[in-house]
């Protein structure tokens, strides 16, 4: 009893430990999210930033983007790098999450020696890249014209049309050991009499993996994919370190778009626009998520 | 015999994958001359590290300095504020602990690279510009602190209650059974996450390009993309910047390696 009446007398004592944080958030991060919800209904620029009493444009900024020239570039840009990224990080993170889960030794030091990639600064990691990438003296040209995979140097950052891709390329990288470890978890957790079970009645490799693996990491996959489309979302440093966009705007994704309006050029009400409709596509893809794992942890 | 082969293959994915790293570093002992050279050299056959040049000039030490502060504050904000409110969000049964909880869940995906601009406006209408490390900080904090209270909570949450309940019995107050019992046994956890947030604030780069604009308070991440746009054929040196600035992060890793993999775990899939 006792016990109990102290729990019920400290609600003061928790509220002095949960306010502070939750305080901080919504001064720091949920203030500034509706405050960019407002101003991508106002006229913001340089000479407007200090006042808080700005011309109301409505939906005219809207408009104004879905307008400019490079739109279109930058959504089909955004969608292709969202798309390969995931497909590419979550086929390659799954493999190596089946191919660590063999029986050999140090194979639970290796699998972790991978996440040196994800403790990386993303800024650094794009720099290493650039110079991988390199036409003339980049060390990925010489190895695929040794293997004799292309005849002259690729471009790989400034060609128009391969620019995105060594943004993708990079964040493939990024993304693969968190894809793996994540996998792993969800493998680790299918219990080894299922498949002795299966392999009992004669389902060979191929069918264990369809029948078994796929179905019960389901949930898994559904909460990394969510997970990776948040993060691909996020991917503004690479972008920066590999091609800032370019060249002229071919390799440019929202999120840095965004950043540019706002940074580069102070048509700040724009960037507020494309920043608030991608906000709303990451917080869609929250909800999915969080209902995700709920459902698996009632389960 | 097979577990060996498989030995031999993990280990040369795993050269694959942390070629990147291994060709900073070897760039880093190039000097400049051999690295516009054709065939490139796998090996560098002269092993020559120029710090002392690429500190004069690149400024690593002033650059790094700035992301230390950063990191630091960053640190110390989320970890004063987010350790209580995990505890709390791990033991208590009020209704409020799972809106709280999606509430956080949700504000913690936000890309910088969209928040930074009403951070931006809003900062400068209060004057927070004026110190532009703080601000970076404050910001850096609202991303690193749902992350932190989110991994935390699981680390309260494998502490038994039992423990607190016999410290509360023995006439403990809260206050002390939070201190006392709570902090001492999830101490490890709350160092592994920390660390964490530490790695993560310490490569921050989107808040610190955006807020600060005086060169001598830039951290080393906005360093290297302006020597990078600049300069980018000194390939060497750039390659030693990146080498001096990211081996602690490597070295830290390497040492909590297991905490790390079981710290994310727990905190993206519970």
């Amino acid at each position: 009893m006792r016990f109990l009446k102290a729990w019920r007398d400290s609600d003061a004592f928790n509220l002095v430990l949960v306010v502070p944080a939750v305080g901080y958030l919504l001064a720091f991060s949920a203030f500034p999210l509706i405050y960019n919800v407002v101003m991508s209904f106002q006229q913001v620029d340089m000479f407007d930033v200090g006042t808080l009493i700005r011309p109301l444009r409505g939906f005219g900024n809207y408009v104004d983007v879905f307008a400019r020239s490079e739109a279109g570039t930058v959504l089909w840009n955004t969608v292709l790098f969202v798309v390969m990224s995931i497909v590419f990080q979550l086929s390659i993170g799954f493999a190596l999450a089946l191919f660590f889960q063999l029986d050999f030794p140090g194979a639970k030091w290796l699998r972790g020696l991978f996440l040196a990639g994800w403790v990386m600064p993303a800024l650094v990691v794009g720099a290493i890249w650039r110079w991988i990438f390199a036409g003339d003296f980049g060390v990925l040209n010489y190895a695929l014209r040794s293997l004799h995979l292309i005849g002259g140097p690729v471009f790989w950052t400034s060609d128009p049309s391969i620019a995105l891709w060594s943004i993708i390329i990079a964040n493939v990288w990024l993304g693969i050991p968190f894809n793996m470890i994540l996998l792993s978890v969800g493998l680790a957790g299918i219990p080894d009499d299922v498949y002795e079970a299966a392999a009992l009645d004669g389902a060979g490799m191929i069918e264990r993996f369809r029948s078994i693996t796929l179905p019960l990491m389901a949930p898994t996959l559904g909460a990394v994919i969510s997970l990776g489309v948040i993060f691909t979302l996020q991917q503004f440093d690479l972008v920066a370190a590999l091609t800032q966009g370019g060249p002229a705007g071919a390799s440019n994704i929202a999120q840095y778009w965004s950043w540019q309006m706002s940074f580069e050029t102070y048509e700040i009400s724009d960037g507020a626009v494309v920043a608030t409709l991608m906000m709303t596509v990451v917080a869609a893809v929250a909800l999915i998520y969080v209902r995700a794992i709920r459902h698996e942890q009632r389960a | 015999m097979k577990r060996y082969l498989f030995l031999v293959v993990a280990l040369l994915l795993a050269a694959l994958y942390l070629f990147p790293l291994y060709w900073m570093y070897a760039t880093a002992l190039r000097p400049g001359g051999d690295l516009f050279r054709y065939p490139p050299e796998i090996w560098p056959s002269h092993p020559h590290f120029e710090i002392t040049r690429v500190f004069l000039t690149y400024a690593v030490g002033r650059y790094v300095w700035n992301s230390l502060v950063v990191a630091s504050g960053t640190t110390l904000i989320t970890m004063v504020l987010g350790t209580g409110a995990a505890y709390v969000l791990a033991r208590s049964r009020h209704p409020m602990v799972s809106v709280t909880l999606f509430v956080i869940l949700v504000l913690q995906v936000l890309p910088p690279s969209l928040m930074v601009t009403p951070i931006f406006v809003a900062f400068n209408q209060l004057g927070l510009l004026e110190w532009p490390r703080l601000a970076v900080v404050l910001a850096t904090s609202a991303k690193t602190l749902p992350f932190y209270i989110i991994l935390c909570r699981a680390t309260f949450a494998q502490v038994p209650g039992e423990l607190e309940q016999a410290a509360l019995v023995d006439g403990n107050s809260r206050v002390g059974a939070f201190f006392h019992i709570m902090l001492p046994l999830a101490r490890n956890g709350i160092l592994v996450v920390s660390t964490l947030v530490f790695l993560q604030s310490f490569g921050e780069y989107v808040y610190s390009r955006s807020l600060i604009a005086s060169t001598d308070l830039q951290t080393a991440t906005v360093g290297l993309s302006t020597f990078l746009g600049a300069n980018a054929q000194d390939w060497a040196g750039l390659m030693t910047y990146a080498s001096i600035y990211v081996t602690p992060i490597l070295v830290i890793f390497i040492l909590l390696q297991r905490h790390i993999v079981s710290g994310l775990t727990a905190g993206a899939l519970k």
